[in-house]
């Protein structure tokens, strides 16, 4: 099983990624709806996989990583964004900052989970 | 510079001619003849006298021609110092010039000599032609202004008053033109002009003399942003401004257009802090010739309105793809039957529903793109990709299309590998634009191919469909925004209306070109070609590997 923290402010849409990810079965997932509450999670817990709304109120996924990676622990997870936002040069910039894949809102739950997989695997 | 040949002539008609030869000589020959010479003040005088009333004496008429003639011959120096004369034989080819007309056109007079003096005209006064010859036939007269061409081709204004002339037994055999350079004073009016409209306009206006290193000209606006004031010689050094940002390249350009004959530039730059749009023009005529006009038009209040309108559907489109997510991940769950089983009809209702969440996805996704087309910001991430995996990748990515149109698709992609420069991702998308209309408007059953063709600097790549074609009074449209087409059925077909247009700003962008071939009823073949690869791409096809050759 892998270990994914998703920090996502919207309820809704982290029903359906948790739903997605329990039905693949691959998937023990822990869920915050901000950047502040994940932060204070993953002190004392290390996960397999990384995957961050980019957009939240609060501090936004990216600054939220940005903090996750002074952790000595995570420096290393992989780390994946979601995103209504799917411009090009938002993507590149990204992946700049260290995201092993970029997903884009709406996603299909279908195929969340072997995208996040395909993700780890690069 | 004297004319004897304009005295000589001048002297044989007076004194022959009478009453209205001596009135012709007064009239014309003090602004035809140079100055005072032997020739007319011998022979002038004598006509003169000739014709003085009987009771005179002798002595006294001789002294009285004597004075009329010297006063005549110092008018004639004037005037002729001053206008410029030319006369004409009946078909309007030149007999005599004076000096100032040579000086003034550049030709030698053997150049102008039996000649028509229509050669000088410019088009618009051709057309007065037929007119003045009309009032010369009838005795008259004419008088206006008429542009004229020098040998270099270039044009001066001339006031003109053109009579006839006739010979000694009265009958018309040509005219006499006198005209006045009033160049100087067109162009000063044109300046005027061109001043008076240019201070109402908005943007800067600067007039720039690269060899003078100066702008000759600034209207008001230009002025007042410089905290400059207008003088009655206008002429400010670039070197005074050398301190404002942009005006290094706004006189780089004029340069560089100096250098390579360029007639037009336009560019973006930092100009007294702000954004600006910079337009050089070189000028081609009157007394600004070889220099060149810019115009800048501040930017600022566009930028900060395409960034607001930038922001407003960046940010209505991430309000709109969130309740999608949930909505379209709900609908999916369900379908996938990860809330159980559920009714067949159910099912049903549910596919429509995610189908239309869809389209109303790919509508947003269009908007976007259409939004940067719009500004100019559409982006391009380019790369040496091989044509065909594109090919495979669209084939295999609408395989759901496929299925549910009930539509073959075949493609020669498998032949060997095409290289080009481009945007996979981009190319992506106009494919799959391509193939989903094609199976969308093919007869179930049908086949639907992609042809790669491999052209000698370009790629063709065309997707022909058996469908019902484009309707002939709809085929200007095609690339239209939300084209109204006949038999487009847009909501049952899931199209947003869009595609097209944005593919064609794709592959134009990617410097290719798009269109499509159609005959009603028989099908559609949509295509575009884009360059194959830069001339400094090294492709090794053992390994297939693509390098780019460093800069050297």
């Amino acid at each position: 099983m892998l270990k994914l923290i998703h920090v996502e402010d919207d309820a809704d849409i982290r029903e359906i990624a948790k739903m997605s990810l329990d039905l693949a079965g691959d998937f023990d997932v822990i869920q915050c709806e901000c950047g502040e509450e994940a932060l204070a999670r993953v002190q004392d817990y290390t996960p397999d996989v990384i995957l961050l709304d980019m957009m939240m109120p609060g501090m936004t996924g990216r600054q939220t990583l940005e903090e996750m990676r002074k952790l000595p622990h995570l420096a290393n997870v992989p780390a994946i964004f979601m995103t209504a936002r799917a411009q090009h040069a938002e993507i590149e910039e990204l992946r700049n900052v260290g995201a092993a894949d970029v997903i884009s809102k709406p996603f299909d739950p279908m195929s969340l989970a072997d995208q996040i997989k395909s993700a780890i695997r690069k | 510079m004297r004319s004897p040949e304009i005295k000589l002539n001048t002297f044989k008609s007076l004194s022959v001619g009478g009453a209205a030869a001596v009135s012709w000589y007064f009239a014309t020959n003090a602004l035809l003849t140079g100055p005072m010479s032997n020739v007319v003040s011998v022979v002038g005088a004598v006509a003169i006298s000739a014709l003085l009333p009987s009771y005179l004496g002798a002595r006294r008429a001789r002294y009285i021609a004597d004075n009329q003639s010297l006063a005549l011959g110092q008018h004639i120096d004037v005037l002729n110092e001053h206008a410029i004369v030319n006369v004409v034989d009946r078909s309007t080819n030149l007999t005599e010039v004076n000096d100032r007309f040579l000086e003034v056109t550049g030709y030698s007079r053997e150049e102008l000599i039996g000649t028509s003096v229509h050669n000088l005209y410019c088009d618009e006064n051709q057309k007065l032609a037929p007119t003045i010859h009309l009032l010369l036939s009838m005795g008259k007269s004419w008088s206006g202004e008429t542009p004229l061409r020098r040998k270099d081709g270039s044009v001066f204004y001339t006031h003109t008053t053109v009579r006839p002339i006739y010979d000694l037994k009265g009958n018309w055999i040509g005219s006499i033109s006198a005209r006045t350079d009033v160049t100087q004073t067109h162009e000063l009016l044109a300046a005027r002009d061109i001043a008076q409209v240019t201070d109402e306009m908005k943007d800067d206006i600067w007039i720039v003399d690269c060899d003078m290193m100066a702008a000759t000209y600034m209207n008001k606006v230009a002025l007042g942003r410089l905290g400059l004031r207008r003088a009655a010689e206008q002429l400010i050094p670039l070197s005074q401004l050398k301190g404002v940002d942009g005006v290094g390249s706004i006189l780089a350009t004029c340069r560089d257009m100096r250098s390579t004959g360029a007639d037009n530039a336009q560019f973006e730059t930092e100009y007294c802090g702000k954004p600006f749009h910079i337009g050089v023009t070189r000028l081609k005529a009157g007394t600004l010739k070889g220099r060149f006009m810019v115009v800048m038009a501040d930017m600022t209040k566009r930028v900060s309105e395409e960034q607001r309108k930038s922001d407003f559907i960046s940010t209505v489109s991430h309000e709109l793809r969130s309740p999608l997510t949930s909505i379209k991940g709900a609908m999916g769950l369900l379908l996938s039957r990860a809330a159980g089983e559920l009714p067949d009809k159910a099912v049903s209702m549910l596919e429509i529903a995610h189908r239309n969440a869809d389209r109303l996805v790919l509508i947003i996704n269009d908007i976007l793109d259409l939004e940067k087309i719009a500004a100019g910001r559409m982006e391009f991430d380019r790369q040496v990709v091989n044509i065909s995996d594109l090919i495979t990748e669209t084939k295999n990515a609408n395989a759901t299309m496929q299925q549910r149109f009930a539509v073959k698709v075949e493609s020669n992609s498998d032949d060997s590998p095409i290289w080009i420069n481009t945007d996979p991702n981009r190319i992506i998308q106009v494919l799959n634009n391509f193939l989903s209309n094609a199976c969308k408007f093919s007869k179930p059953g049908s086949t639907v191919r992609i042809v790669i063709e491999d052209q000698s600097d370009s790629v063709r790549v065309a997707v022909k469909d058996q469908g019902t074609g484009i309707p002939i009074k709809d085929q200007h449209k095609v690339f239209e925004r939300f084209a109204d087409m006949e038999n487009s059925n847009r909501s049952a077909k899931g199209g947003t209306g869009l595609g097209l247009s944005i593919c064609k700003a794709i592959v134009e962008g990617l410097g290719g070109n798009i269109g499509f071939e159609t005959t009603e009823g028989i099908g559609a073949t949509f295509y575009f070609v884009l360059p194959k690869t830069e001339a400094n791409m090294e492709i090794t096809p053992a390994d297939n590997v693509v390098k780019m050759r460093s800069a050297s």
